[in-house]
């Protein structure tokens, strides 16, 4: 008969490690050292979330530097606002929630003062969807990536057409992959809703990329 | 032909990620309609191309400049509480100064303007005998007959009647004030020459003026004044000197 000569020979110890290791690297356990006075915590959940909120803001608004500066903003707000953080939603969901309305608002202002985007795009003045500049090359292009890279370029431009409450759902999934359920919590809407906005923009998209499919 | 079977399938495939498994039912429909077949089709190629934008990457120095942008709204929010502050106390302290401006140069242009009240209306506060002026204001719990201030019933007493402003003129002019006295001023006119009147009985612009002066212990001072002259005096036709100079 063996007998145990350590407690490792349980086979519970790395559970258990492994357990504390997760509850002291989520994203709710970086916020509380945060609150805490805790940079190196905040620095942690930047280097988690930089790349996604840059990359999101910048599907939503389609200007790279204005998306860093946005980006910058909501760590800003996540940064001040952490005493006042509640942990009933997800981290992400929250500071994607800070984006998006920076988002939005950013689209808003562009709309008030008639900027005109610099990708190809113009706003009719009648108040109607906005048309494409460049139509699409049919011809057969040679070389495949160049293709891919066309198509690319052409979705982009096209996601910068939608209107704003189309494209933060369809950025969020398509783009994203997040799941109705969050999308709906970021967005602050039924997932119905969710649902119903992003086949919506999912058909102007096919409208507009029927070259390319 | 599309039915509400065909928006049915098409809103599940619609909803499912990519990559993720059909029913059975949806699969059997599809081998069925073609129309559903290339909406399938299409659809799964459009989410294909969205979904290869990828992450765009956040710039190298992303971290710098916001630890930059946090350093400079912690020092900068303090400052920005105190340089309010500042200025507030700077405009309340302003704010009190030109209203005790305010406050006083009204205050001097109301005296100014009692003063020339008083001026003009000299003979409003001079004393009434009753026999001249309408009985003594006497207290309502008092009896007619009773004396006043000392006075007996024999001899008349001297009533002083006040003449109380209207309201509106207390609050415009709370400084003024009242010359009570039973001698009548005398007054000075333009019959009698200057320096020959009762107000000043010498003739100061024949005459030296000497005064002696003796302190009780034999100590005695001579004041001796030489001839002093006024010059023209001129006086009002009205006999009223305080009046303003429009008067002249």
């Amino acid at each position: 008969m063996n007998t145990l000569t350590t407690i490792d020979e349980l086979g519970f110890a790395p559970a258990v490690q492994q357990d504390v290791l997760e509850d002291t690297t989520s994203d709710h356990a970086l916020l509380e050292a945060t609150r805490s006075g805790d940079h190196d915590a905040f620095a942690e959940l930047v280097s988690r979330y930089r790349n996604q909120i840059t990359s999101y803001i910048y599907r939503m608004t389609n200007d790279y530097d204005g998306a860093v500066d946005l980006a910058q903003e909501t760590f800003v707000r996540v940064y001040r606002a952490a005493d006042r953080y509640q942990r009933s939603y997800a981290f992400s969901t929250y500071i994607y929630r800070i984006a998006t309305n920076l988002a939005i608002s950013e689209l808003r202002k562009r709309k008030r003062r008639k900027l005109v985007s610099l990708t190809g795009f113009f706003q009719p003045t009648d108040g109607g969807e906005a048309k494409e500049l460049n139509p699409p090359d049919l011809r057969p292009l040679q070389d495949l990536e160049l293709v891919d890279t066309e198509r690319r370029n052409a979705v982009q431009r096209a996601i910068g057409t939608l209107p704003e409450k189309y494209r933060a759902p369809l950025i969020l999934r398509d783009v994203d992959g997040r799941s109705y359920d969050e999308i709906a919590k970021i967005l602050e809407t039924s997932e119905g809703t969710v649902k119903s906005r992003i086949s919506r923009a999912r058909g102007f998209l096919r409208e507009k990329m029927r070259a390319y499919l | 032909m599309r039915n509400n079977n065909c928006k049915l399938i098409c809103r599940e495939l619609d909803e499912l990620m990519l990559g993720e498994a059909w029913s059975a039912a949806a699969t059997e429909h599809l081998r069925e309609c073609a129309e559903c077949r290339e909406f399938h089709v299409q659809q799964t190629k459009l989410r294909k191309i969205v979904g290869s934008l990828g992450t765009v990457e956040a710039p190298a120095d992303f971290d710098f400049r916001l630890r930059a942008r946090l350093a400079n709204d912690s020092s900068s929010g303090p400052a920005i509480y105190w340089r309010l502050v500042r200025g507030g106390l700077v405009t309340a302290a302003m704010a009190v100064i030109v209203l005790l401006g305010v406050v006083a140069v009204r205050d001097a242009m109301r005296v100014g303007e009692n003063i020339g009240e008083v001026a003009r209306k000299p003979e409003v506060h001079q004393p009434v005998k009753t026999d001249q002026a309408p009985p003594p204001v006497v207290r309502e719990d008092k009896k007619p007959d009773q004396v006043i201030a000392g006075v007996t019933n024999e001899a008349p007493p001297i009533v002083y009647k006040s003449v109380r402003r209207p309201p509106t003129d207390d609050k415009k002019r709370p400084l003024s004030s009242f010359a009570m006295s039973s001698t009548r001023a005398s007054v000075l006119n333009g019959a009698e020459p200057a320096g020959m009147s009762t107000a000043f009985p010498i003739d100061s612009s024949v005459q030296s003026f000497t005064v002696s002066l003796e302190d009780g212990r034999g100590n005695a001072k001579t004041i001796s004044v030489p001839t002093v002259s006024f010059g023209s005096q001129r006086i009002g036709q009205g006999g009223n000197q305080f009046a303003p100079k429009r008067d002249w």
